[in-house]
């Protein structure tokens, strides 16, 4: 098979990239958070930073607590960038920095960013973090860099990007191949390392794909559905007294 | 002009080239190196994956790392582990900023300043080494072999039998390992109800209803990513079942924030509950007759001894509902497979041993151990050395007040941070006169050091790693180097043979290994077959590439063949500090991040978010909200926790899910030492735990603490993530 076949055949697979987050199997553990920090060069900044806001985590673990003592009960829930389908923080950018791409992700072009920050302000899941400094790895932390992602610069914003280092990779391998990418071929790191196997993702527009039937699960929900972002990233409701026996 | 464009693209070419290669440090300077491939095989922008082993805590799971161009980028599960299965927590993942922290160790260093100072001076290996020796020998010479020491954790595989050999060759019985989380009382239980010593592994995953007294499995309990996974797979992996869970306990950790229910019982009265619970069953007949039946017991007598135990006392004493208990109780017994885990708060009490003893009773009760579902005893694991008593620590510290130990070794473990001062370790162990330690950090027993000769990291090391529960196998993970070691230090295990072959005396007779690698290949070929050769060349490859000896067919489960077991009435709790002077117990938990402080030197995880508080960067006191507005401290206020023993001051969190009789504080910050990230960030509360124990079976009772609370200003300097008012905006998100 040529090379322009193998063009034409993996253009004719469509992706959308899509993820599946049981809160029932969550534990709030934090295993993504550090799996993200590691993969993409996401800066740690320190006690004062963190204070003003200012941590860089692409993946968060919010926590929200109900009802009151004795009868109190946490949930956590697992707040990456959603990848909405119709993403408030694309038409705000002045330079077309955050823009759609072809497989359903809110991308990020590092080297037309600005620095505006309107995206930020116009993301209702507060997801998007700012480089307010140049970000530092004292020697020789700057080892672990991976040299598959940048690093950003001063006045840049950053976000979670599906790891599309790795969804790229998989992509060659799969042209490579003469095939299309297979159903679980590609993890993001907070997918890889989760304990419990709370996070899926996959092609959602593969209705064999596993995210797929699980994005149809009756325990489905997406993050504040009604404000129309329609968003790729699907959770499923967690358990509670009402699921016991 | 007189630059053409063809030499102009030259010169650009050459010094991007220039500019690539220096960047890359040490030995390629040159261009040659680029242009004939590195001996490791790397191809530059390709990465390979090593197995290595996991020594982040005593899970031992196994991981993969990422490393490109010679450095380590990052490291994820390996999924042929039969521990953790391709998954790896936080901690295990953060072990790459270990190896490149800035503050390292980076070559022997000998004392200059005052002892505690941390005023050292850069020395040679050979000095080291002869230093070492000259302390050894000198010892020995003079008959003292017996006063040395050697602190390690609980070690396992090759390096307990290294230290083993080593304190046997040198003459002296004094290794100590201990470390505060210690797992003695669980197997004292055991042996007495289930006549089994080590710690049994737990079903999760085949689990139908789970209840855990303070077992905080999914955080820092045995195996976390272990049973994080089995408990994924309780809950959804079954079509038509979810396993329930519920939690008892003062305060709600990481893993009761993921119950179904929390009961928030009396402090101490975790046992109570569990007999209480094991009579409802009893009189409703809805034990295991089989069980019953194999150690020979007699539920009529069992009736009896629990007379004590009926409903009503029962719910007083425990503080839960009467209804609330016969739920669970019929639940706990219908409902099975099912599966009673008890965990550190409960056992560090100083009736812990009666809890422990009466929950697993409990077990035993419902046809719980032994079967799919419940405890599994397998064939205990080899290689796991064992951990030292508390009353060998305890004999540990008079002999340092009298000034017994001349010299100290200190390997892997960081006891000036990490134990109770209320033993008075501390002030004891400043007494030794010449101490070592092999610490790749400075931390806080390496502060007080006199020779600091640097292990490698663990990434950088050869060494062998047994999983203390959780795999239904025989299992060794085989750590390897996966980077040359960046800094002048040397493997501990060569350094201790270097010191054995140093020794006047049999050293190199025990001992008789070319290097501590050679030692390791030795152990691992005899647990292939038996035999004492070193394991061939291609066996040994293989064995790397999968990163251990996973041996894969399933164990025999043992039924317990203890008999006459009965159940043991559960003493009354007793606790440090009159009531009315210190009204709050003293909940101390070990920090879902950084465990007991052994990662607090790691800025990823200092800056990931505690779960349940969402804090960062320090630590800090739970109160419940009603007793806070009582005494008018707010969130983030600076208040004073003081007991009998001490005082700390550290922040107020107002957390929902705490009794409003007990406090709560994360273990592991307040380091003096231990690089920039570490120290003196936040408090270590440990100075404030009284020195209870439970005298008859001599074990601490570390939650055996009461304190009082006293608002002192709003400066607390608490970072949280969470905006504490959007926290109870749930609804926002429909969850």
């Amino acid at each position: 098979m040529s090379m322009k076949d193998t063009d034409k055949k993996e253009r004719a697979v469509k992706y959308k990239w899509g993820m599946v987050i049981d809160l029932d199997r969550c534990t709030g553990c934090g295993a993504c958070v550090v799996a993200c920090h590691a993969e993409n060069n996401v800066p740690f900044v320190g006690k004062e930073l963190s204070g003003y806001g200012r941590a860089m985590h692409w993946i968060r673990i919010e926590r929200y607590w109900e009802g009151e003592y004795p009868h109190v009960r946490a949930r956590f829930i697992p707040v990456l960038c959603q990848q909405c389908n119709n993403a408030p923080c694309e038409p705000v950018c002045p330079v077309y920095a955050s823009y759609h791409n072809a497989e359903g992700l809110n991308a990020q072009v590092y080297n037309r960013c600005v620095g505006t920050r309107y995206c930020a302000n116009n993301c209702p899941y507060s997801v998007r973090v700012f480089n307010f400094f140049e970000p530092s790895f004292p020697e020789p932390l700057d080892q672990q860099l991976s040299p598959d992602v940048t690093v950003r610069t001063k006045g840049v914003m950053e976000k979670c990007t599906f790891c599309i280092q790795r969804i790229r990779r998989a992509k060659e391998t799969a042209r490579l191949d003469g095939r299309a990418v297979r159903d679980g071929e590609i993890q993001p790191a907070c997918a890889q390392t989760c304990p419990p196997d709370a996070i899926i993702f996959g092609n959602l527009a593969d209705p064999k794909s596993r995210v797929f039937r699980f994005s149809k699960s009756p325990r489905r929900f997406r993050l504040i559905e009604d404000l129309g972002t329609d968003p790729s990233v699907i959770y499923l409701k967690g358990g509670g007294h009402e699921h016991v026996r | 002009m007189g630059i053409k464009r063809r030499k102009f693209l030259q010169l650009t070419g050459l010094t991007a080239a220039g500019t690539m290669l220096s960047s890359c440090g040490k030995g390629t300077e040159k261009l040659i190196p680029f242009l004939i491939p590195p001996d490791d095989g790397s191809i530059p922008g390709v990465a390979n994956y090593f197995a290595s082993a996991c020594r982040q805590c005593p899970a031992g799971c196994g991981i993969l790392v990422r490393v490109a161009e010679g450095r380590a980028k990052k490291i994820e599960g390996n999924p042929l582990h039969p521990v953790n299965k391709g998954k790896i927590c936080a901690r295990g993942q953060a072990a790459l900023q270990d190896l490149y922290h800035p503050d390292r160790v980076r070559q022997p260093m000998k004392r200059v300043g005052a002892k505690g100072s941390g005023e050292f001076t850069p020395i040679s290996w050979d000095e080291g080494l002869s230093l070492l020796l000259e302390q050894l020998n000198d010892l020995k010479k003079q008959g003292h072999a017996d006063r040395l020491l050697f602190m390690t954790p609980r070690l396992q595989g090759t390096l307990s039998e290294l230290v083993w050999s080593f304190m046997s060759v040198y003459g002296s019985p004094h290794h100590l390992a201990y470390e505060m989380l210690n797992t003695e009382s669980y197997e004292q239980a055991n042996v007495a109800v289930c006549g089994r010593g080590d710690v049994p592994d737990y079903d999760l995953e085949k689990t139908q209803y789970l209840l855990s007294f303070g077992a905080d499995f999914l955080e820092t309990y045995l195996s976390p990513v272990r049973y994080g996974n089995a408990f994924g797979k309780m809950r959804q992996s079954r079509p038509t079942i979810r396993g329930a869970f519920t939690y008892v306990g003062a305060r709600m950790s990481m893993t009761a924030a993921s119950a179904d229910r929390w009961l928030p019982v009396n402090v101490g009265q975790e046992g109570v509950l569990a007999l209480g619970m094991a009579r409802l069953i009893l009189e409703q007949g809805l034990y295991s007759r089989e069980m019953v039946k194999n150690v020979e017991g007699n539920p009529e007598v069992w009736m009896k001894k629990l007379s004590d135990y009926d409903l009503h006392s029962v719910a007083e004493r425990t503080g839960l509902a009467p209804e609330e208990i016969t739920s669970i109780a019929r639940d706990f017994a219908t409902i099975q497979p099912s599966l009673a885990l008890v965990g550190d708060s409960v056992v560090f009490q100083s009736n812990g041993q009666d809890a422990v003893q009466a929950i697993q009773f409990l077990n035993l009760l419902v046809g719980n151990v032994g079967q799919p579902g419940g405890l599994l005893f397998c064939s205990p694991p080899v290689g796991q050395g064992s951990t030292s008593s508390f009353a060998n620590l305890l004999s540990k510290v008079d002999a340092l007040e009298r000034d017994e130990f001349h010299l100290a070794l200190v390997y892997r473990t960081n006891p000036v941070h990490g134990l109770p001062s209320a033993i008075r370790f501390q002030e004891a162990f400043k007494r030794v006169p010449f101490v070592v330690s092999f610490s790749s950090i400075m931390d806080d027993t390496a502060m007080h050091a006199d020779l600091i000769l640097p292990d490698h990291t663990d990434l950088e090391s050869w060494g062998d790693v047994v999983p203390w529960v959780g795999a239904h196998s025989q299992v060794t993970g085989i750590l390897q180097p996966v980077v040359n070691p960046l800094y002048d230090t040397r493997s501990f295990g060569d350094v201790l043979l270097a010191a054995a072959r140093g020794l006047d005396g049999e050293g190199e007779k025990v001992l008789p290994y070319k290097n501590y690698l050679d030692m390791l290949k030795q152990r691992v070929q005899r647990l292939i077959d038996g035999s004492s050769d070193t394991a061939s060349e291609k066996n040994w490859v293989e064995i790397l590439q999968r990163g251990g000896l996973f041996e894969q067919e399933e164990a025999v489960l043992d039924v317990p063949q203890k008999k006459g077991v009965s159940p043991v009435p559960v003493r009354e709790p007793y606790f440090e500090g009159n009531k009315e002077a210190y009204p709050f117990h003293l909940a101390l938990f070990a920090s879902p991040v950084i465990y007991d402080g052994r990662n607090a030197h790691l800025p990823w995880l200092q800056e990931m978010p505690d779960p349940m508080t969402t804090a960062v960067w320090g630590a800090w006191v739970e109160i419940n909200p009603k007793t806070a507005e009582s005494l008018g401290i707010k969130h983030g206020d600076l208040v004073m926790v003081e007991s009998t023993q001490g005082s700390v001051q550290v922040p107020a969190v107002i957390f929902p899910a705490i009794r409003p009789d007990t406090v709560a504080i994360p273990m592991g910050q307040g380091h003096h030492g231990m690089g920039r990230y570490a120290d003196k960030v936040g408090v270590n509360p440990l100075g404030l735990l009284a020195p209870v124990m439970d005298k008859e079976h001599v074990l601490p009772a570390w939650g055996a603490t009461r304190v009082r609370l006293t608002r002192i200003s709003d400066k607390g300097d608490l970072t949280v993530m969470g905006h504490p008012e959007g926290s109870y905006r749930g609804e926002l998100l429909e969850i």
